[in-house]
């Protein structure tokens, strides 16, 4: 078992690093306030090959796995779980087209999206369900060589920014549902205002409304009726970004403390001194370190699936328990700050607002525990 | 015209702890210093303008370097040339100078020869000048900007009061400023093919005679004591007051 990094993962790493500590950090409050990630920030993540870094490079991709995004991912969502969002759902859109997509799919849809010049997104949620293929309402008519779309999804990142959209429908035809890949802004696409929530603010979620949308049959993902399999399996890898992103946050809440009461000063010494401080500081500390070896193992593990219901319970128990623990973790760390915990001069109030979305997108927490149990019970 | 970089490998200085004041090196990540980065930087937009053919980094030190130097391949080098050593990391400046002398004559048509001002740790900046000297080569210093025209380069020298634009004909050693320019970062798919980039590696000892006596011993190598005055004022005019008298307004 080695834990060491290789010195490309490491580079990769501080490469990330360095463009979250120059170019985001720096803009990272003005995102929360306005909701919005600069253009040039995603021209930046584009030209350094983060949006496409686990696929491969005949679709544009940077080749380098899973792992290497989760490690790039921890760095940049450190700065701002927003930016980490977009790059989240994005890897989670275009991971459904490269795993279920056929080669012609793949070469169409994913090179401009691999360089951060369109942002994929992944449509499945309605104002009726979250994860349920029986309440899917969007419909898909077949006439001739095309599906004509319509409906409502909600919830979807990334909605308002060009690129490929994987939208599931039910098939007027045969009752079942399937996926499609959509081209936004095609005519009949539209979106709603994005959505005010607590947290991650830049990372947009908004409603997508489908009217009468023609879709090529050419565009039918992973064979008629494979929308569920297709929702399963990618939601899957969705959450190694979501994992990553709830880790950059925790590394976030625990640099902030820990920089903190080191320069907080209570009658003459820093906080660091007093026994209170320092149990939260290292209870902090063992949690980050635990969060972060997990979801390392889940890069790891994405990049090397053998056995997908398997994966499926390794993703939702890890997203799960991170989730969790980051709630917790800047918690602790708004703790240390004492009442400028609470302030938005403070980065760790904005820590704390993002960390609760967590346990919320891709899956809430009740359904990853379903996830874990199932497979564990069912394959004694 | 290839353009050479010297950089030096040195333990990332961020991650390196104190303890009972001597700095500790365990499990501390392998670097090059910034300047350095950007002189490589310097290099390669040369390169990217049309004015080099090859950006080579040269290096020397232990066996760690084989990897360190992915660093600067990803930054945009097209080879390496790295000397290695068991002793050369920590080396003093004479005997680095030396030693990739040595390695700079191995080089093909070199016309440039690039140093950061001084290195990330020690800062002595001497290695460039010593290079120059042993070469015969010219050397400007603190360069700012760098432009090659034909077979000379005009160099901005940066000065404390004043900027100095004087030519030099090639083939020179430059040594940069940090201000002349941003040194990039990687990407990822540059990162990935750093490794595949070509290498020629040789052996400290396969090289010509190297003067290995040590001109220099480090005594101490602490950052200087400072402490707070702790003077106290009553009114805004004293604080006024106090300053001035302290030269600091």
């Amino acid at each position: 078992m080695d834990f060491s990094l290789s010195k490309e993962e490491q580079l990769i790493q501080k490469a990330a690093a360095e463009y979250a500590e120059k170019f985001i950090e720096p803009v990272a409050k003005q995102i929360d306030e306005e909701n919005k990630v600069p253009d040039e920030i995603i021209r930046g993540l584009g030209e350094l090959d983060l949006f496409g870094i686990p696929f491969d490079e005949e679709y544009g991709g940077a080749g380098a796995g899973y792992l290497c995004y989760v490690l790039a991912m921890e760095q940049i969502a450190a700065a701002s779980s927003g930016v980490g969002m977009i790059l989240s759902a994005h890897t989670l859109g275009l991971g459904a087209i490269d795993k279920f997509g056929t080669e012609e799919q793949k070469k169409k849809y994913m090179f401009k999206p691999c360089r951060g010049e369109e942002v994929a997104s992944f449509a499945f949620t309605e104002p009726g369900t979250g994860s349920d293929p029986k309440q899917i309402a969007t419909t898909a008519r077949k006439e001739g060589d095309y599906y004509i779309i319509n409906g409502t999804k909600r919830f979807i990142s990334n909605a308002g920014y060009p690129g490929p959209i994987v939208v599931f429908a039910k098939e007027e035809e045969t009752g079942k549902v399937s996926g499609f890949i959509v081209e936004k802004w095609c005519e009949g696409y539209s979106i709603s205002e994005p959505w005010e929530k607590l947290g991650m603010h830049g990372g947009p979620l908004l409603d997508v409304y489908l009217k009468d949308v023609k879709v090529p049959a050419e565009n039918l993902l992973g064979g008629p009726g494979m929308g569920y399999a297709i929702l399963q399996f990618a939601i899957s890898f969705g959450k190694v970004g979501v994992s990553a992103c709830a880790l950059g946050g925790a590394e976030a809440a625990c640099r902030e403390a820990f920089k903190y009461a080191k320069e907080k000063m209570h009658r003459d010494q820093p906080i660091t001194k007093f026994q209170g401080i320092r149990l939260a500081l290292a209870e902090i500390a063992e949690r980050v370190e635990a969060c972060r070896w997990l979801t390392y193992r889940l890069g790891y593990l994405a990049d090397n699936v053998k056995n997908p219901a398997q994966f499926a319970k390794e993703a939702a128990l890890t997203k799960d328990f991170i989730c969790a623990q980051i709630v917790d973790i800047s918690r602790l760390a708004v703790n240390v700050h004492g009442s400028y915990g609470l302030m938005k001069d403070y980065k760790v109030e904005r820590l704390w607002r993002d960390a609760i979305m967590g346990l919320q997108i891709e899956g809430v927490s009740d359904m990853q525990k379903e996830i874990v149990a199932g497979v564990i019970i069912g394959s004694k | 015209m290839n353009v050479v970089v010297a950089m030096k490998q040195i333990p990332d200085l961020q991650q390196i702890r104190i303890k009972n004041r001597q700095p500790v090196f365990d499990d501390v990540p392998l670097t090059f210093g910034s300047i350095d980065k950007n002189a490589l930087e310097a290099g390669v937009n040369l390169k990217e303008n049309g004015l080099a053919d090859k950006v080579i980094v040269l290096s020397a030190g232990n066996e760690d370097l084989e990897d360190t130097i992915k660093e600067a391949l990803a930054a945009g080098a097209d080879e390496a040339f790295l000397i290695l050593g068991d002793d050369l990391n920590g080396a003093e400046s004479s005997v680095i100078a030396q030693v990739l002398t040595a390695g700079i004559k191995q080089i093909e048509d070199v016309g440039l020869i690039l140093f950061g001002e001084g290195s990330g740790d020690n800062y002595s900046g001497q290695v460039g000048s010593r290079v120059a000297e042993i070469l015969g080569w010219p050397q400007v210093g603190y360069a700012g900007a760098v432009k090659v025209e034909g077979n000379k380069a005009v160099v901005t020298r940066v000065l404390e009061d004043a900027e100095e634009v004087v030519e030099v004909s090639l083939p020179a050693v430059i040594t940069v400023v940090s201000g002349i320019n941003e040194a990039r970062i990687p990407s990822v798919t540059q990162i990935l093919k750093a490794g595949k980039k070509p290498k020629e590696i040789v052996e400290e000892d396969e090289l010509d005679e190297i003067n290995k006596d040590a001109l220099i011993t480090t005594v101490s190598n602490l950052a200087p004591e400072s402490d707070r005055k702790r003077v106290v004022v009553k009114s805004t005019a004293e604080l006024v007051d106090k300053l001035k008298s302290e030269n600091m307004i």
